[in-house]
């Protein structure tokens, strides 16, 4: 009742892998993982990518498997 | 049954006919061991992602395999390919519990949020902060808990 009402509205980030109905992530998608290499090749954050915890897990698992066979850099110097 | 694939890299050097014997041969010894080679791929030349034994360049191949029963050889190729120094990287992932568990999966959250009894608002609670992205689910049930602790001070004032 007496809560603060906030004001300011955020927008709302959406999983992409929850909208585009992806339930596996595959480490030879190249073109899907870079989507979430940036510019260091570090793997975004789901802070800022908005990626679900279930799903940020399997795409963490997939770009490091594709790092492994070269497809996506470790690093970009 | 059990699925695989098993990706690997040679060298851009080998030529690709040679590249295309080397599959046949781990293919044969895929299907010896008891498996089977549903589908190969060949992506052929490709840019390496950063260089590998001063090489920037490889060739792509990927099996996907099936396996009926426990045993496969794939230990043993992928002992072969260790080996084999044209080959660069190779991995080999199992894949059917991810793909089902993928082909199995119902929405979690929404079943049990819409029956509106307390028992089952409290369970959703705890499920909520994991979802900090969607705004909307940690505030129905903020919204649910909050009357019911008002109504019981009410009551404990009046008994008073």
């Amino acid at each position: 009742m007496a809560r603060p009402k906030k004001v300011f509205y955020r927008r709302r980030k959406v999983c992409k892998f929850c909208a585009d109905k992806i339930d596996y992530v595959d480490f030879k998608d190249v073109k899907l993982l870079q989507q979430f290499i940036p510019e260091r090749s570090k793997i975004l954050p789901r802070r800022i990518s908005g990626t679900c915890a279930r799903h940020q897990r399997l795409l963490q698992q997939a770009i490091k498997r594709a790092r492994h066979l070269a497809l996506i850099p470790f690093t970009t110097d | 049954m059990r699925t695989y694939e098993l990706m690997f890299v040679v060298d851009p050097r080998v030529s690709d006919e040679e590249v295309v014997t080397m599959t046949h041969d781990y293919r044969q010894m895929i299907v010896a061991g008891g498996s089977e080679v549903t589908k190969e791929e060949n992506w052929g030349r490709r840019k390496l992602a950063y260089p590998i034994e001063k090489l920037t360049e490889g060739k792509y191949v990927v099996f996907f395999v099936a396996s009926e029963g426990g045993k496969t050889s794939l230990p043993a190729v992928e002992h072969r390919m260790r080996q084999n120094d044209k080959i660069l990287r190779y991995l080999t992932v199992r894949t059917d519990l991810d793909l089902k568990r993928a082909g199995s999966r119902v929405a979690p959250l929404e079943a049990p949020v819409q029956p509106g009894a307390a028992p089952v608002a409290t369970p959703a609670a705890p499920a909520a902060p994991s979802s900090p992205v969607a705004p909307t689910a940690p505030a129905a049930p903020a919204a649910a808990e909050t009357p019911q602790p008002e109504r019981a001070e009410r009551g404990a004032a009046r008994e008073e």
